[in-house]
């Protein structure tokens, strides 16, 4: 069973069960892949190789809109802001969320402040993508579904999803506590 | 924004395999964009930017996020959290068009939604 994230001399460590890191080794490389350019049949294949976007539409996934949210109130504003970024979000995405399976590779888990920070990400791009999954969009649906801790219990998909969710926010709770202890008290 | 959750008991992941729910795109309406007219932006109009409440990040990342990223103290960085929170929305940065988009940009990064706008806007 998972202790969490803990700040120690050597770095912030965590220990994990085997189940626990194929899980969220799992999730990392689900979101790595939602967060994959969704394809266009438009697309001009030189554009894309040398990565010039003309034009990026809004995700139509809600749950990459959620990773992948409009800048601006202003239509246009947002389109020209997506198609400036959108690539290198997406990108920073993704490398972290490499890193951090990567990361879950060594027992115990050891972590400098900027790994655990690529890890933060990707456990928040994790929980993002589950509450779009799990319509998360009032504290009252956060509730409800924070009620479901026990993976015994799951008897649907959506269930196992809300556990799941739980407890990875049961992990970046740990880990926030421990990386904030990393910044310089002011 | 989601509050300190604390497990009373940590849930151990069941041996199976997750399912690949994570994947399914729900399909949504496309936005449409209009193309109102842009009113002539003035050169040395501030811009603010705005983080807008969820209920999903953790209170403990947002504060960690204003901290790590603006280097705020840590009162600022909670006031800044809890306006969020209690608001729906606050001013955590003001200053050029070009400083609005890049921090809008981190904040992204870092999965926090933000938005920026003309100062006196909103």
């Amino acid at each position: 069973m998972a202790h969490g994230f803990k700040r120690t001399r050597k770095g912030i460590t965590a220990r994990f069960e085997r189940p626990e890191v194929r899980l969220l080794q799992k999730l990392f490389s689900d979101v790595a892949t939602t967060l994959e350019p969704e394809p266009r049949e438009d697309a001009d294949p030189l554009e894309s190789l040398v990565g010039w976007d003309e034009e990026v539409p809004e995700p139509e996934d809600p749950a990459v809109r959620r990773l992948l949210p409009a800048a601006s109130s202003d239509p246009e504003q947002a389109a020209e802001f997506r198609r400036l970024t959108d690539r290198t979000l997406r990108e920073g995405k993704t490398a972290a969320l490499r890193a951090s399976s990567l990361a879950l590779e060594s027992d115990p888990v050891l972590l400098t402040p900027e790994q655990a920070q690529d890890f933060a990400r990707a456990l928040n791009d994790v929980r993002a993508v589950l509450a779009a999954r799990l319509g998360i969009e009032s504290p009252e649906d956060a509730e409800r579904v924070g009620e479901l801790t026990d993976f015994s219990r799951t008897e649907t998909v959506e269930d196992y999803m809300a556990v799941v969710y739980n407890f990875v926010s049961w992990l970046q709770e740990t880990l926030m506590t421990a990386l904030l202890k990393t910044l310089p008290s002011r | 924004m989601s509050g300190s959750y604390t497990a009373a008991h940590t849930p151990a992941p069941s041996t199976s395999a997750v399912p690949a729910v994570l994947m399914s795109a729900a399909p949504a309406e496309s936005p449409t964009v209009s193309r109102d007219e842009q009113a002539a932006t003035a050169v040395n109009v501030p811009w603010n930017v705005v983080v807008w409440d969820d209920p999903v990040n953790l209170m403990s990342y947002v504060v960690y996020v204003f901290r790590a990223h603006f280097g705020y103290p840590d009162a600022k960085a909670r006031t800044l959290m809890l306006e969020v929170h209690h608001q729906g929305r606050s001013i955590v940065f003001t200053g050029s068009l070009e400083e609005a988009e890049a921090h809008v940009s981190a904040l992204h990064g870092y999965g926090l939604w933000a938005t920026y706008e003309k100062a006196g806007e909103n």
